[in-house]
């Protein structure tokens, strides 16, 4: 039982994350129709300049906003200068695009970072001695933080879809991007904003996870986290922020059990679940758990 | 001066070139429509008027020059462009759709009063106004479409192909309605139909384009008696 709550603790921090990469990862696909194969190299850049920061005694927190509002910048100039003038040319010229993004992104980490691996400071206190007992496991405040500042960020997201006229004509711009321009929403602003928000929501993710485990920043480390969140977007439904907020949940505690429980996974294959989790889906139900299929009367 | 001023207006996409300078003008509280074969540029006339793709050639509205490709321009301008196939956001509801329509409005008690107008004129939707657009039928879609354009309180509304895929009796009642509004509000509107008997009916003038240019234009009723327009659109 103990052990057992220290995974899914584990495994709904980890979960918490993919929710939130996945939950931007949406965004942009709701916007422009692609897969931003740079959104955790986004996050990375953003996580090194927030841990750049630490290391400059300047508190967390501040670190993380500072984090935030690049990532913003650095989502709505992506948008704006590199993926707007190629997307009418083609989906597939976007995707390289991104791909090269990918590298530069992971290239610049290394050249103004190092390639050494760091450990960064965390937000909430981390220290081996705080934690509540749960039944006897052991439930650190590090992870409650993580939980509640992710669901703030899901929550505040899903308030300004379905409670604002921003929302509202987000939703609009996703759906039918021409008829939006015809109601005279300003489009390109709209989709600006949108990926300025999911490289945001990426870089609070890469803050809030980062210090989870030590010597964990490194240029490898938002590679898998993509990986992981690509799965839960896509087993939500890509088009549905709600079913990659659950998925990404389900994904991070199937990740910690299913190794734990079924001896032959082990450490190594942990990757491949998720890979197996995106090829099942795509083949038995490709819309996601809670995507739309593409229904309409003509 | 006319309330919508095109001239010499050339438009296409990429390379090829659909419009090889159009001119055309639609007063203050007049309907004019525009007829054509499949592939005559009627659609990519209204395209470039509305903003949607780029073209040169000057489109003036109140005397006012409207920038090309600025979509949200146009709407400023007091022009709504109903889309051939009506273009309704299939995953929003009906009142979220007539809210996008509002979108550069800021007055929400206006608003408000506007989409209870507009669920008395389609009954039809005010009946469904939690339903996703996308399972309305061809028709109710397109009195969707209508309503949402109507939203932004136009000065000029363009409507490409209202009857497309509708059946008759339909088709028979949006125009029903199109005249009504023209009526009531002395809102001027630019109409592209394939069913140039009732399209002509509701018009005071009317444009004849052949491969993307002008060749006959006139009050509606002498188009109708003339035999080129006879021959070509009413069969008779």
């Amino acid at each position: 039982m103990q052990i057992f709550l220290d995974r899914l603790f584990d495994g709904i921090s980890n979960g918490a994350i993919y929710a939130a990469l996945a939950l931007a990862l949406v965004m942009v696909y709701r916007a422009t129709g692609t897969i931003n194969f740079a959104q955790g190299e986004m996050a990375l850049f953003t996580t090194y300049l927030a841990w750049g920061l630490t290391t400059k005694h300047i508190p967390v927190a501040v670190c993380l906003l500072a984090a935030t509002a690049a990532g913003f910048v650095l989502g709505a100039a992506s948008e704006r200068f590199l993926v707007r003038p190629i997307e009418k040319r083609s989906l597939l010229a976007t995707l390289i695009v991104l791909l090269g993004l990918f590298s530069v992104l992971n290239a610049s980490d290394g050249l103004i970072w190092g390639k050494g691996n760091q450990s960064m400071a965390s937000l909430f206190p981390n220290k081996l001695s705080s934690y509540v007992s749960v039944f006897g496991a052991r439930l650190y405040w590090a992870n409650i933080g993580v939980w509640l500042l992710v669901a703030a960020v899901v929550a505040g997201m899903f308030a300004v879809f379905n409670g604002t006229r921003l929302g509202l004509h987000m939703r609009a711009t996703a759906n039918n991007r021409e008829s939006a321009a015809l109601t005279g929403i300003p489009v390109g602003r709209i989709l600006m904003l949108g990926w300025g928000i999911s490289a945001a929501i990426g870089a609070i993710a890469g803050v809030l996870f980062t210090p989870l485990t030590p010597d964990s920043l490194g240029l490898g480390e938002m590679f898998p986290l993509l990986i992981y969140a690509s799965a839960a977007a896509l087993f939500g439904g890509l088009d549905s922020p709600g079913g990659a907020v659950i998925a990404g949940l389900i994904i991070g505690i199937i990740e910690v059990m299913l190794p734990a429980y079924v001896p032959v996974i082990g450490g190594q294959l942990q990757e491949a679940i998720a890979f197996a989790a995106i090829v099942l889906v795509l083949l038995l139900r490709p819309q996601g758990l809670f995507g739309t299929r593409e229904v309409e009367r003509v | 001066m006319s309330l919508l001023e095109v001239t010499n207006l050339h438009a296409g996409y990429g390379p090829a070139e659909v419009l090889h300078g159009i001119s055309l003008t639609v007063d203050a509280a007049e309907v004019v429509v525009v007829l054509g074969a499949n592939g005559a540029g009627k659609t990519t006339t209204m395209r470039a008027i509305a903003g949607l793709i780029g073209r040169r050639g000057q489109v003036t509205v109140a005397g006012q020059s409207l920038p090309p490709g600025a979509p949200d321009a146009a709407v400023a301008a007091g022009l709504s462009l109903v889309p051939q196939g009506r273009g309704t956001f299939s995953k929003l509801t009906v009142e979220e759709n007539l809210q996008v329509g509002a979108a550069r409005r800021r007055d929400r008690a206006g608003i408000r009063t506007d989409i209870d107008r507009w669920y008395d004129v389609f009954p039809a939707l005010a009946s469904r106004t939690s339903q996703a657009a996308g399972t309305l039928s061809g028709g109710e879609q397109q009195m969707l479409a209508v309503a949402r354009a109507l939203m932004s309180r136009p000065t000029l509304l363009l409507c490409d192909e209202p009857s497309l895929g509708l059946a008759p009796l339909v088709v028979r009642s949006v125009f029903e309605i199109l005249r009504q509004i023209n009526a009531d509000e002395g809102m001027a509107m630019l109409i592209v139909e394939q069913n140039a008997e009732l399209a002509l009916n509701l018009a005071t003038r009317a444009y004849l384009l052949e491969v993307g240019e002008v060749v006959t234009s006139g009050a509606a009723a002498t188009l109708r008696d003339s035999d080129a327009v006879r021959r070509a659109y009413l069969g008779y």
